[in-house]
Order: C-alpha cells, then structure tokens, then sequence
C-alpha cells in the first residue's frame, strides 16, 4: 500500500546477472569512448573554423554584455511566469467547464480545448500580433506574447487536469457523496486537490515548454533572453559562442523548474495517495 | 438488539439492469429500526448493488426505495443531505487519501453538519478512541494498516450520527489477522441497537450477530431467514449449495 516508489529501470528490467553486469561493463567503455571521440571532433572543428578566436568570446567579460542578457531574462522570467499563472488557471476552468454537465458548456470548453492544443503558439502570436490590431484593439508586445502562449498552454494543461481528475479512484468520490458532500465540494475538497497532486510532474513539464515558448518573442520585438542575445550576436558577429552561453542559461533555467518539480511532489506528498483496485458487485 | 416494528428501508418490486444483465430482479425488503440484516450470496449475485441502491450510489430502473416512509430524493442538496443520514462502509475503505485521519473523520460533520472545528476535533478523537486507533489520528491513511483504515472508515461514518449504516464487504479487502479487529467495533455496534445492512462473507459473524439473514443469487432474493433457520436449515437448493460449497470440505 505505502509502496516505495520504485524507479523506471525497477519496473522495466530485472536485477542484472553476470552475463548482463559484463555486458554492461563493455557498452559503457565503448559508449564513453565514442562520447570522448564526438568532443574531441567538435571542439578541432570550433578549432578549424576559429571559433576559438578571442575576439568571439572575450564581450562576454563585459558587464554591459550580462547587463543586456540579464535585461533579457528578466523578460523571459516575466513572460513565462505571467503565462504560467494564467494558462493554470484557465486550463482549470476549461477542464471545469468540460467535465460539467452542462452539455453546452462541455462541449464548448472541449473545442476550445482542442483548438489551443492543436494551434501551433507561433500561429496565435501572429493572429494576436497582425490581425488583432487591424480591428483596433492595439496592445503591447508583452501581452501579444503572454496571450498567445498562455492560450496554447492552457489547452493542453486543460487535458493534463482532466486526466489527473480521471486518476482519482472513483471510492474517493463515493465516500465523499456517502458523507452527504456536495457535488461542489466533492470537487474542490476531495477531487481537485488529489488531482493536483497526481498532476504535478506534468504541470512543470509544461511550465518548461512555456519557458522555451518565449523564444518566439522576436516576433513582436519583445527584448526576451533570446532577442537580446540576437541583438548582441549582431553587434558582436559571434553566433556560435552567444548562442552557446544562451544555451546554457535555458538549460539551467528549466533544470532548475524540473527540480522544483521533484521538490514540489515530495513536499506534498505524491506518495500517499495510494490506488486500491475497486470491484463492485 | 430489538428490532422494532417500524421499517426504516423499505424496498418495492426494485429492478435494475446493467445493459443485457439484470442484477436486481423484484427486490422486496424491509429493514427495520435497530435490526441488523446480513446480505449473502456467491459473487455477481446483486448483493453489493442492492446495497448500494440504498443511498443512491447506484441507481434503479424502476421500484421504489423509501427511507423512513420517505422515496429516496433523486439528486442535489437534498440527496445528499439524505445520504449524510446513513452511513457507508466500503470494501476498500476509500478514506480521503490527501487527509490526516483526523480530518477524515471530521470533515463530514464540518462541511455538512456545519460543527465548529473544535467539537469535531473532540467528537472525532472519542470515535478514534472507541475504534482503537485515536494514537493514528495526525497519520495520513497510507500509513495504516487495512484493518485500522476500515476502523477509521466507520468512525467517518459514525461521525455523521447516521440513522443506518450499509457495510459493503467491510472485511473483504482484509489480511485474514486484521479481519476480527473490524468485525468486534461491528458487533460493537449491533449492540448499541445500530440499523444495519451487511454485505459480507464472514458466516460466523452471520450467525452471531444478525437478526436475519438474506440470501441472493443471480439478481433474486431466494431466501429471508433468521440465521439459526439459515444456516440450519436452508430451503431452496441454491442455499443449500452456495453453504455446502463454503463449508467444503
């Protein structure tokens, strides 16, 4: 009941034996080898090309260069955060709205679900960003980026409620009703939290794909991370080693998000929800 | 113990299908005031569906259930109000899973009864105390043995001061050693005179504690006894088979 969590290669392959730990042993020697060999290629090929060159790196000990790229992410971290919040939200209400029993209302809230899921977040900036204004509703680039990107997300994020919402075993709500609870409150006390809990690693899934999602801020002029570091990559004719530095930072912004992740499920305790098999009859 | 005249459930001519498969066929059944009815029968034969047709978590085709003279309220406020008034003990426990033990149980006097948080809090440690697991009661369910969550499952219930109490393979889901635990806070509870309708395979606790015994088979009540007559001295052949076939060997 109080299972361990029992990692991936736990439940998909069983303890190795002799045969096996050799074999192991000689695919990781030959894997480092080929990983080692790969690096070496690629930095006489940054070699070759002079991309080692000084006058390619030697901005970025420049305040004024950090200045710039943290200008950038502050945009990023405020549009990824902005959309984060509000593409929650509404995926919650869009799986509110899908699960009642309005019949409208669901299928309404289903076709708008699957019409932000499947519209590419690039498409929506662009209806936000060359349509929109046509018909005189003009706004800044903040929010004819965070709009679109939220609506995107929040279709997706709808599904992900939804399918945490079917993961609650269906006792939970049978004994939540046999207590004489509301429907209301079986929802908001019993459901949603469980939900939420079971949901949480694909939550922050999300919240990294909105990260990544800001990216195409270029397209309305908004100084994100990445359009500051285009800007410098032009004043400075240094793609290869701007973008590598960039790189690392979105590499580092979503490893932090994904352990946040890990933290946030011990914190709340993923573990106890335990599933017991119903059979009635 | 005494059973009182005045049928608390009262079930007419109830019928029920799941697609092609008819699972309660002309269901006819009083349960009276304090009496303890025991519901038996070999898997599939409807006992756990009528069981749960009486608070409305399964519902019927055509019939009537009345509860205190009443017809079942069909949904909303009121269904649930009626359900708040009869407890419901699962197989599989179903306690709250994102809760302490302690807000398990006082969670249904405080939304629906509207009790002040610290007389629930006081109600709900004497329950815990009575069922033998009040040292639990900051735990969340994961942490309990089966036996001390189906301990806690009737003490969420009995919190609500239920009018009746339908116990559905209470001990079912059970380890054999954990299954007399539950059963003593039952026959605790027989005796403080509690209406209640068991769907259960203990026989012994059929035997001693029951004031009748109903035995189903495919969908059809075939037999309404006391259980000495039951057990002793069964009338159709289906009884006979089903208690030959659990007595064995």
């Amino acid at each position: 009941m109080s299972a361990q969590t029992t990692s991936m290669r736990d439940a998909l392959y069983e303890a190795p034996g002799p045969k096996t730990k050799r074999r192991t042993a000689i695919g990781t020697v030959v894997s480092l080898v080929l990983l080692g060999v790969a690096i070496f290629f690629i930095i006489r090929q940054f070699y070759i090309t002079d991309q080692l060159n000084e006058r390619y790196w030697s901005f970025l000990l420049e305040w004024t260069t950090w200045r710039f790229l943290l200008e950038g992410l502050w945009g990023t971290v405020r549009v990824a955060a902005v959309s984060g919040v509000i593409s929650m939200a509404l995926g919650l209400l869009l799986m509110l709205g899908r699960i009642s029993n309005s019949k409208v209302l669901s299928a309404i809230c289903r076709v708008l679900t699957d019409l932000f899921r499947s519209l590419p977040s690039l498409l929506l900036i662009y209806f936000f960003f060359l349509v929109i204004p046509k018909y005189g509703l003009r706004m800044p680039p903040f929010w004819m980026l965070t709009i679109p990107i939220s609506l995107a997300a929040s279709g997706v994020l709808a599904e992900v409620f939804r399918a945490g919402v079917n993961a609650v075993p269906k006792g939970q709500v049978e004994a939540a009703m046999s207590i004489g609870l509301t429907h209301g409150k079986i929802v908001w006390k019993i459901v949603l939290p469980q939900a939420l809990r079971i949901v949480i690693p694909s939550l922050v899934s999300q919240l990294v794909v909105v990260v990544k999602d800001t990216t195409v801020a270029y397209v309305v002029s908004f100084p994100d991370l990445m359009q500051n570091a285009r800007v410098l990559i032009s004043n400075y004719d240094a793609l290869v080693s701007m973008y590598f530095v960039v790189a690392i930072i979105y590499i580092l912004i979503n490893y932090a998000i994904n352990h946040l992740s890990i933290y946030l499920a011990h914190r709340s305790g993923n573990k106890i929800i335990s599933r017991e098999t119903e059979n009635p009859l | 113990m005494a059973a009182s005249d005045t049928a608390i459930i009262q079930m007419h001519h109830v019928d029920k299908h799941y697609g092609q498969l008819h699972v309660l066929q002309d269901i006819n059944l009083d349960v009276h005031k304090g009496e303890v009815v025991v519901l038996i029968g070999p898997s599939g034969s409807g006992k756990s569906t009528l069981c749960r047709t009486i608070n409305r978590l399964e519902t019927i085709d055509s019939g009537e259930i009345l509860f205190e003279g009443k017809p079942l309220p069909q949904e909303g406020k009121e269904l649930a109000a009626y359900r708040a008034e009869i407890g419901m003990v699962f197989q599989s426990f179903n306690l709250f899973a994102h809760k302490s033990i302690l807000d398990n149980v006082t969670l249904g006097p405080r939304e629906v009864l509207k009790t002040p948080k610290d007389v629930a809090e006081k109600e709900a440690m004497e329950l815990l105390e009575r069922v033998g697991v009040a040292e639990q009661a900051h735990k969340v369910p994961a942490q309990l043995s089966g036996g001390q969550q189906q301990r806690v499952a009737i003490a969420r219930s009995l919190a609500m001061h239920p009018k009746a109490m339908l116990f559905d393979e209470p001990t079912s889901a059970l380890d054999p050693e954990m299954i007399n635990e539950v059963l003593e806070v039952m026959v605790e509870l027989a005796r403080e005179g509690m209406t209640m309708v068991v769907v259960t395979h203990e026989m012994n606790f059929a035997r001693r504690v029951s004031n009748r015994v109903v035995f189903m088979a495919d969908g059809q009540i075939m037999e309404e006894a006391s259980p000495d007559e039951f057990f002793d001295h069964p009338k159709t052949d289906r009884a006979k088979d089903f208690l030959d076939s659990i007595r064995g060997h």
